[in-house]
């Protein structure tokens, strides 16, 4: 995010700018939001402006408030997953977490009666659980697709195993139940906004800053793009890899805990299943890349808003859940087409430069 | 003389807003070798993709032995008696060296099965046939060959039947001095078998020794075809270059009595017992042969390797380093042999590439400013004159000298004491090459030790206050700069005594 007008003169025949002072509001607009996040905003204004013409109930208060409570709990997991994504790893185990973490708290807010308590144990078991899969992947040099497609059964049995009779635990808080369907700068004219969706928001935010700001966030990019160039630069992969996992098994255990507190119980496997494959879609359809490096929380989260509003206009305009399914899976292929196809033209315009000689 | 093998006319290629190729026209006669020399984008790879039907060409003709081949695809070039002997070879690692060489060619018997006895009968022929006999063992699975056994293989591959024309590409990269000496043989025995040859590489020496005419690429465009007899190597640089080049690279000593590094007894999977000092303003160069743990041993300095014994000072003190982040902690910087591999982050920024190395010294509380970054990086960027449209270009967009001179910007921003270069100057064009010279030049004057791994000759003498050459893990006496020859470092390398 270079801001500064300055202008540094390298060379005679090349001039290095940092941001040209006379960019138009349009070009700056799109530097900000990126090239390839313009695409996404793009195909949302088709996609809205589609459902919209077919059904005037998308525009209700009551329907983007669903859209915006339904985001949160992908939401989260997605910007667990950027980081992941960003770093060349993968965790599949982000649903069967969340299952964990929705039947923790559960049981910690019915038998301690704290919901304090019950969202900090949803996230603690989340952590634990991200520590497992660094482990897994870091120690015993398991590749992060097969540690985690390992650890999603594995975690999903500990969900059914931890609820009593492997049953979802009923919960009736009304300080738990504000946080899953609560509402804020709610006034007589305007709806309020769902506190989940502010939650997101919030950790977006934070999240965003942290990629693009701290040490932390920026050696994530490092050894994504090239571990060994990383590792030689000083950066500790196997330290890097344990905060990232605890970072994405903390945001997948808040959406558990989002989860009990809409449907008003701990559910080991209701809510959670299929998170993994939305939040990886997401983040590919983001514009994050296979092989890692590359990936933005703005892109992931646009992502979520592109898919949420997809599947609600789906569901609005009755297109059987079959057919979603099926929707989800070509979205993900599509996504990761798109990034090697980006990767593909960039090879060939660096070929292009190799064989000028330049 | 008999008529040409190979008769190329007027040969061009263009690339989307490049013209890679344009006019070139060249004869090899039976039995003769062609060298075909030129800078890095000069046109070679691309000659060579056309004459091995990779590529189409755009404009021109191609005809070989008689028979034009212009539009021929990669198996009708090859049915026609054309072949490459690649530089890095496709092996297959699960199948015999004989299975690699015959691979997709199989003999085979009435039935339709694979002839394993035949195919293992023609590869020993063609071993006695062309001297490597002892050398390849035609039943050793394919991942368990050396380099130059690959390139065995690959030779082997070229010569089955039907070749008319072979071509080289820089065939002595991997190999060590007593390879490239049984390969100039091959050759030789070759071109008296009638065989047209082409000959790429880098190496003007070698140019030299072992071809009768020699062909000089200079931004696609053909600057020279000259009898190697009437021409010299430092006209064929000026061929390649269009511009006088001093020969070599000359400086002034600047060496102080502090010692930056003193290395003590260090031993390691690799090596043993090794001793030696880098003094602040000193240059050291490494010299040995691919093999002799020099890039090892820098890898063990710099913590990424584990050492068993022995113990690293800087500057007096003793270190204790197990990671690259304890190495920079140190105030060891290292910029690696593999820019592409090891050294860069292709897919992210100048900016980044270059600040890498300290993210957490320019960070406060963890938190990380871009614009702490172009601050600290910035000059550095400026200094090295690397060429690139902004800081945020991605760092693979530019070219092999300024991939390097990102590698140097990054542990210039880290302010080292001692900074390893492992082959700095590989794959980098010769115009590149002496601006990165000067820049070592200059870091040497500002009191860094500098520990310089090369395999060239010439940037190891121009270049190097004293030189220590490894073999087998060990290493010799330093040499200094007034008695160092060529002679005397080979020899070393070789282990054999100077006569």
């Amino acid at each position: 995010m270079p801001t500064e007008d300055k202008k540094l003169s390298i060379t005679e025949n090349a001039t290095l700018q940092i941001a040209s002072p006379k960019s138009s509001a349009l070009k700056r607009f799109t530097n900000f939001v990126g090239a390839e996040n313009l695409s996404l905003i793009i195909a949302l204004i088709i996609m809205v402006a589609l459902i919209a013409t077919q059904t005037e109930f998308f525009f209700s208060a009551r329907n983007l408030m669903n859209i915006g409570q339904n985001m949160a709990v992908v939401g989260l997991i997605a910007v667990g997953m950027t980081l992941v994504i960003v770093s060349a790893g993968l965790d599949i185990s982000v649903g069967s977490i969340a299952g964990c973490a929705s039947v923790v708290c559960a049981l910690t807010v019915t038998q301690m009666g704290t919901v304090t308590g019950g969202v900090f144990a949803g996230m603690g078991i989340g952590i634990i659980l991200g520590l497992i899969n660094a482990t897994i992947i870091s120690i015993l040099r398991v590749n992060p697709v097969v540690a985690t497609l390992a650890t999603f059964s594995a975690f999903r049995g500990v969900a059914f195993l931890i609820a009593p009779d492997g049953r979802p635990v009923g919960v009736l808080d009304p300080n738990l139940a504000w946080l899953g369907s609560g509402r804020l700068f709610q006034t007589e004219s305007f709806p309020g906004l769902p506190v989940a969706f502010l939650l997101l928001v919030l950790v977006a935010v934070v999240a965003h800053f942290v990629m693009t700001s701290t040490v932390f966030g920026r050696s994530i990019y490092s050894m994504g793009g090239n571990p060994v160039a990383a590792r030689l630069a000083g950066i500790n992969l196997t330290r890097m890899r344990y905060a990232i996992y605890a970072v994405s098994g903390a945001l997948s255990g808040l959406a558990g805990v989002l989860v009990t507190a809409r449907t008003s119980s701990g559910q080991p496997a209701s809510g959670t299943q299929g998170l993994e494959l939305e939040a990886i879609t997401a983040v590919f359809l983001g514009g994050a890349l296979m092989a890692g490096g590359k990936g933005t929380i703005v892109g992931s989260m646009l992502a979520v808003l592109l898919l949420a509003t997809l599947s609600n206009g789906m569901n609005l305009l009755g297109i059987p859940t079959f057919y979603q399914l099926v929707a989800k899976g070509l979205l993900l292929v599509l996504a990761v087409a798109i990034g090697q196809w980006r990767l593909a033209r960039s090879e060939k315009q660096q070929a292009k430069l190799a064989a000028a000689g330049k | 003389m008999s008529s040409a093998i190979l008769d190329v006319q007027g040969v061009g290629k263009s690339f989307p807003g490049v013209k890679a190729l344009s006019n070139v026209s060249m004869k090899v006669f039976p039995g003769e070798v062609v060298a075909f020399v030129g800078e890095n984008g000069a046109g070679k790879s691309t000659f060579l993709k056309i004459l091995c039907g990779d590529y189409t060409l755009d404009e021109g003709k191609v005809a070989l032995d008689g028979t034009e081949v212009s539009h021929a695809s990669p198996l009708e070039a090859r049915n026609a008696g054309f072949r490459l002997v690649r530089q890095e070879p496709e092996i297959v690692p699960h199948i015999s060296a004989a299975e690699n060489i015959f691979i997709g060619e199989y003999p085979r018997r009435a039935s339709g099965r694979v002839d394993h006895a035949k195919m293992r009968q023609i590869t020993t022929e063609m071993l006695e046939r062309y001297g490597f006999v002892g050398v390849l063992d035609i039943d050793a699975l394919g991942r368990t060959l050396s380099p130059a056994q690959q390139h065995i293989v690959e030779i082997l591959r070229a010569l089955k039947d039907g070749v008319k024309v072979v071509a080289f590409d820089e065939p002595t990269a991997s190999l060590t001095t007593e390879e490239a000496d049984r390969l100039f043989a091959l050759i030789r025995q070759l071109r008296k078998e009638g065989l047209g040859i082409i000959y790429v590489s880098h190496r003007l020496h070698e140019v030299m020794e072992i071809s009768d005419r020699v062909v000089v690429l200079k931004d696609g465009v053909q600057t020279g075809d000259l009898r190697i007899e009437e021409t010299t190597e430092q006209d064929i640089v000026n061929l390649m270059v269009g511009r006088e080049l001093a020969h070599g690279y000359s400086r002034d000593e600047v060496s102080t009595p502090e010692v930056v590094l003193e290395v003590e007894n260090l031993s390691s999977r690799w090596h043993r017992d090794i001793s030696f000092q880098i003094r602040a303003g000193e240059i050291v160069g490494f010299a040995g042969l691919v093999g002799a743990g020099r890039t090892e041993l820098a890898k063990v300095l710099f913590g990424e390797f584990e050492k068993s014994g022995g113990t690293v000072k800087i500057c007096g003190e003793v270190k204790t380093i197990r990671s690259p982040a304890d190495a920079i902690a140190a105030n060891i910087g290292f910029a690696p042999e593999n820019r592409k591999a090891e050294g860069l982050i292709l897919v992210r920024s100048v900016i980044e590439n270059a600040s890498m190395a300290v993210y957490s010294a320019l960070a406060r509380m963890g938190v990380l400013r871009t614009s702490a970054m172009i601050e600290k990086v910035s000059p550095f960027i400026q200094k090295l004159e690397i060429k690139t449209p902004s800081l945020e270009q991605e760092v693979g967009k530019l070219s092999g000298g300024n991939q390097q001179k990102v590698v140097l910007a990054r542990w210039l921003a880290a302010a080292p004491r001692l900074l390893i270069l492992d082959e700095p100057t590989r794959a980098v064009d010769v115009g590149a090459k002496a601006e990165i010279y000067r820049l070592i030049d200059d870091l040497s004057k500002q009191g860094l030790a500098i520990m310089m791994i090369s395999s060239e000759m010439p940037e190891l003498l121009s270049m190097s206050d004293r030189i220590i050459v490894m073999r087998d893990g060990q290493i010799s006496e330093p040499i200094e700069k007034q008695d160092a020859t060529e002679e005397a470092i080979v020899n070393l390398a070789l282990g054999t005594k100077a006569a």
